[in-house]
């Protein structure tokens, strides 16, 4: 039987319409696209959707209590939230360099980590302390 | 026990309180919100009217002028920002010029200083972006416009530094009448007290059913105001008026205290008591006006909105006065001029207390005075830099739109914000074009560090107002 | 260097984001020694620090990155030039004495009240959100409701959540990639409600962040009133009539916690404002002539404070460019005023640089009003330029060589897009 799945090509602005013909796993043709591009896109959405990720994980001892990550290949479409879900489990301490790695083959996929976007400092216990020593005033101390 | 417990922390009741304070007395301010003012005080448009609006054989008509003479003492004392900007009320048609008369006469009758008619070229010389159509102007020198938040604000604190205890979220819900006093049910306490002023607002008359009277209604009646950009600033220089209407001042333009203009309010009558929302019918309304008188106004340049709830009574004028319930005492009905009134009530009411037996003895130790906020901004360069010498939180900005610093939020916290609203209102952080995008988490971690709450504890505005939740794996 | 601020620069850039990055680099470039960058944050990096999503470099480092990756080797490559950066400051004011240099006014905690002298400025302060204020939806004030940026800033961040269930008004690109964030998260979004016929964001993001997760995409619909009293509770959405006001009879509720509001950026132009500089209406930015000088001399502007980018990559570039005329500026090199004015025409939005001068080769950027397709960019008499399609959310670059303006010789020039003639194709 042959059944049509539509796209919307993502190559440029122009958004085209793409209609992908296909008899089971036998794509017989694209239409609607403009360019060339949207062949491709279409083709690759059909057999093997993939995406990049992006999120962040807790920290501690940085200025900051994220840390953003990235997955360093991109990953099947519907392994989205669960892979996103699994990178929560992460905990981090500072130092972390950019591109450190967190999380090796990630999903089991050789090849595919998931690294630090960013460098971040560790900040010593003490500044963080005296950070919040200077707060402050005593008159609204804690106030009830 | 109490002398005397004082119900609803709006600027009504702070006046009051804070008035009371100069005497001997115990004295309590009940509100049901997490800070004072809250209530219609946050939402109104700040005016000090001049008085020749109301009639003077009404109560608000007798009170007005009185109030108005005792804002430049009140100023002085709690050092909130008040301005005498003098207010316009404009005629658009020569067969509103007899208007413009009956209003002159109407205010000198009752010792309205100063008024005059202007023809159209003093007008327009006066206020060059109005309308060219418009023919003639009463001019009421003595109009000014306040922050009325900081009034409430500065009211309540100087009441509490005087000895008066302040108690928040705490909602009145049942009131006895016992043997010589009344015992006040609150969602968290039992108050007793030998007095009991009822300045409820718009629940006035909810809370005198509580103590068993049903004597008066009060029917909300909601205004919208619209806050333009501060592109705008200096458009106008005074108050603008049109020609009264039945119910109302009409829709006006309002250069607030800190220069920004504002327009509104609408006035339309409404069942729910907590209506603060705003409408197209209502924007519509305003501007459709406002941009005859004042052209250059348009939509396009809100920044932000917003209404509150006049406490009109059924006899349309304020309720103030002993009941037959000994000790329980009206302060209701107060709606426009009623910020303008507040002084003038206060003293009013005093002399209701006295005369019901109230012995008034003055305290030898009353400190009227309270300074202000620091203003950062609005500061030269020499004190700005001896600021900064005592403080580095004064070189940190934490508002970028009106030049808030962090010790600015800090005195407001030290001044009793608990709530991002709380430091707005206070500091004036996150007033500006860009509506607390920039410094709402900044705020949020000093109310968190101060008042030692997590982040995600932190409120707009009390209640059920949270800004944030915290992460799923966090 | 990272905290460093001397008393006198060549080129002080006020802002710390790719533009300020990129300007100061620029600087650098053309021989400046003493630059310094400014930015109120406590780091150096702009808004991308919160970008924490790919889709940044592909034109300059050939690379698909995330914001706080690109930011970082920026900053290093800053570094590296020894630039001087001083994070948590913020600029308020620049006072211009009669030999033209300048004494930018600096509150710092760190420093409390300084001044430095420079010789030129540049300005990259970026730009911010549309608030709702801005677009005016009736209803009620609860928490709850706010931009895009400030929820991603929270989430990215800070590590909190603005809501569970979540609505979207207004279909920018942050809204959009906010949808995919807070669904990773575990929130609920229930839609994304655009006024116009048409998404404003990339259609990638529409099909990646909406589509992926079967977020609905409402176009020609707007929030037309807010429910909730301390908490927003839920909203009232209705569909547009042609002028754009809302059919309430065909109006609909949706239960939400969060309201988040995606409705375009603004340049932040307090300062520039303040200081007097002339502003293009359109762009909300400073005209700028065709080596980004303000109408202030010596003083420049770039990046998302001049109009807004729709990708880093383009703010770099121009950056770089501002950041070299200010060297230039600083070591006493003055070129000759432009003489050519550019004026937007048919279907041009706005166009900068607004002034241009024979004797360079020129980069124009401009915006249409419509979406057309194909068309052609026309260029006074000078130039055609034949394009596949035009839209509004894409911005339009190309260049004007010097020979061409050799021959031209009024003084205004007019650009316009315009739909292809009979006959013409686009090759
Ligand atoms: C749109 C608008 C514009 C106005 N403009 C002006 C103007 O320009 N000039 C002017 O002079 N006047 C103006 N007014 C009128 C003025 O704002 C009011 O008269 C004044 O604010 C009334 O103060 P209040 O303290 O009586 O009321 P509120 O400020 O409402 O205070 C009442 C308080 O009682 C508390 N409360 C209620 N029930 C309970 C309970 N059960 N237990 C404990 N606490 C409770 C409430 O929480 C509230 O804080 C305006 C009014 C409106 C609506
Ligand atoms: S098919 Fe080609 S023209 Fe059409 S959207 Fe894709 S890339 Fe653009």
């Amino acid at each position: 039987m042959i059944e049509i799945k539509k796209y919307i090509c993502i190559g440029c602005p122009v958004g085209c319409p793409l209609q992908l013909e296909h008899e089971k796993d036998r794509i017989r043709e694209v239409t609607g696209n403009e360019c060339n591009r949207g062949a491709k896109y279409a083709r690759q959405e059909f057999t093997d959707p993939r995406r990049s990720i992006s999120t962040t994980v807790q920290i501690s001892g940085a200025l900051r209590q994220r840390l953003p990550v990235k997955v360093s290949g991109a990953i099947h479409k519907d392994q989205i939230l669960e892979a996103a879900r699994k990178i929560h489990e992460l905990k981090v301490m500072a130092p972390v360099e950019i591109g450190q790695v967190l999380f090796k083959d990630f999903l089991g996929e050789k090849g595919i980590d998931v690294v630090a976007c960013r460098s971040m400092k560790r900040i010593a216990e003490a500044m963080t302390a005296c950070r919040t020593k200077k707060h402050r005033r005593s008159k609204a101390g804690k106030p009830e | 026990m109490y002398d005397i417990a004082v119900i609803g922390g709006g600027v009504i009741g702070c006046a009051i309180a804070r008035e009371m304070s100069r005497y001997r007395l115990g004295i309590v301010v009940v509100e049901k919100y997490e800070e004072v003012g809250f209530g219609t005080t946050k939402t109104n448009s700040g005016i000090i009217h001049a008085g020749h609006h109301s009639p003077p054989d009404t109560l608000k008509g007798k009170l007005v002028v009185r109030g108005n003479k005792l804002y430049d003492r009140l100023c002085k004392d709690l050092n909130f920002g008040f301005s005498r900007i003098g207010e316009l009320v404009v005629a658009r048609s020569e067969s509103e010029i007899p208007e413009l008369e009956r209003l002159k006469k109407q205010g000198e009758a009752k010792g309205v200083p100063g008024l005059e008619i202007w023809d159209r070229e003093r007008l327009r010389n006066a206020e060059p972006n109005l309308s060219n159509t418009l023919i003639a102007a009463l001019h009421a020198p003595s109009a000014g416009v306040i922050n009325p938040y900081e009034l409430a604000n500065a009211l309540s604190e100087n009441a509490v530094d005087n000895g008066v205890d302040l108690k928040v979220n705490c909602a009145v819900e049942k009131i006895v009448v016992e043997k010589g006093f009344l015992a006040v049910h609150t969602s968290t306490e039992t108050i007793k007290a030998r007095f009991v002023i009822n300045c409820a607002g718009v629940y006035a008359d909810k809370i005198a059913g509580m103590a068993g009277l049903s004597d008066f209604t009060i029917h909300p009646r909601k205004g919208e105001e619209y806050m333009l950009d501060k592109r705008l600033k200096g458009l106008v220089q005074r108050l603008i008026f049109p020609i009264p209407e039945k119910n109302t001042k009409g829709i006006l333009i309002i250069p607030t205290f800190d220069g920004t203009i504002m327009v509104g309010p609408t006035a339309q009558d409404t069942t729910d008591r907590d209506d603060a929302s705003t409408t197209y019918e209502g924007s519509e309304q305003v501007f459709g006006f406002v941009s005859k008188i004042c052209p250059s106004i348009t939509e396009r340049d809100t920044i932000t909105e917003f209404a509150g709830l006049r406490a009109v009574s059924n006899t349309n004028d304020f309720i103030i006065g002993p009941t037959r319930i000994k000790g329980f005492i009206n302060a209701a009905g107060i709606q426009s001029p009623g910020l303008t009134c507040a002084p003038a009530i206060a003293l009013y009411v005093r002399d209701i207390l006295k005369s019901e037996g109230l012995v008034l003895e003055k305290k030898k130790n009353f400190k009227p005075h309270l300074p202000g906020p620091p203003r950062f901004a609005s500061l030269n360069d020499e004190q700005q830099r001896r600021l900064v010498e005592k403080d580095r939180l004064f070189a940190k900005v934490v508002c970028r739109c009106e030049l808030v610093t962090e010790a600015e939020i800090h005195s407001a916290v030290d001044h009793g914000a608990r709530t991002l609203d709380g430091i707005k209102f206070r500091s004036r952080a996150g007033m500006g074009r860009c509506q607390g995008g920039f410094c709402a988490p900044r705020c949020m971690d000093i109310l968190s560090k101060r008042l030692d709450k997590p982040f995600q504890e932190i409120t707009k505005r009390g209640g059920d107002s949270w800004v944030v939740k915290k992460m799923m794996d966090s | 260097m990272l905290g460093r601020v001397e008393k006198k620069y060549g080129v002080v850039v006020v802002g710390g984001g790719p533009a300020g990055m990129g300007a100061a680099l620029g600087a650098r470039d053309c021989g400046e020694e003493k630059v310094l960058i400014l930015d109120r944050e406590p780091e150096a990096g702009g808004i991308l620090l919160q970008c924490i999503h790919s889709g940044f470099g592909m034109h300059y480092f050939r690379e698909e990155l995330t914001g706080p990756e690109y930011a970082e080797r920026f900053l290093q490559k800053v570094i590296d030039h020894d630039i001087d950066v001083l994070p948590g400051s913020y600029v308020s004011g620049v006072a211009v004495d009669s030999g033209g240099s300048k004494k930018v006014r600096i509150m710092s905690e760190s420093h409390g009240l300084i001044t430095v002298e420079t010789k030129s400025v540049v300005l990259a302060m970026g730009c911010r959100e549309r608030t709702r204020g801005a677009v005016r939806i009736p209803g009620t004030r609860p928490s709850g409701i706010l931009t895009a940026g400030l929820a991603q800033k929270f989430v990215n961040l800070k590590g909190y959540l603005p809501g569970k269930r979540i609505a979207i008004l207004g279909s920018g690109d942050i809204g959009l990639i906010m949808a995919r964030r807070l669904t990773l998260e575990g929130c609920r979004v229930e839609g994304v409600f655009e006024l116009m016929p048409y998404s404003n964001g990339l259609t990638r993001n529409v099909v990646q962040c909406l589509e992926d997760f079967d977020i609905p995409l409402h176009l020609s619909t707007t929030v037309a009133y807010v429910h909730g009293r301390d908490r927003i509770e839920k909203i009232t959405v209705a569909p547009v009539n042609p002028d754009l006001k809302p059919d309430m009879s065909r109006a609909w509720d949706v239960p939400c916690d969060t309201l988040l509001i995606s409705v375009g950026l603004i340049p932040e132009n307090e300062l520039t404002q303040n200081l007097g500089i002339g502003l293009d209406v359109v762009t909300g930015g400073p005209l700028v002539s065709s080596t980004l000088e303000t109408s202030m001399p010596g003083m420049f502007a770039c990046g998302n404070v001049l109009h807004v980018h729709d990708l880093v990559d383009y703010v770099t570039r121009e950056a770089m460019l501002a950041g070299r005329f200010a060297g230039e500026w600083s070591k006493g090199v003055r070129r000759p005023k432009d003489n050519i004015r550019l004026v937007p025409g048919d279907n041009v939005r706005y166009c900068v640089p607004h002034t241009l001068s024979p004797e360079r080769e020129h980069t124009i950027h401009l915006r249409c009003k419509a979406a057309m397709k194909p068309c052609k960019i026309r260029v006074g008499s000078l130039m055609e330029k034949k394009l596949r399609f035009v839209f509004p959310a894409e911005m339009i670059m190309f260049k004007i060589k010097p020979d061409l303006l050799d021959k031209f010789h009024g003084d205004t020039l007019r650009i316009d897009i315009l739909p292809l003639e009979k006959g013409e194709r686009v090759d």
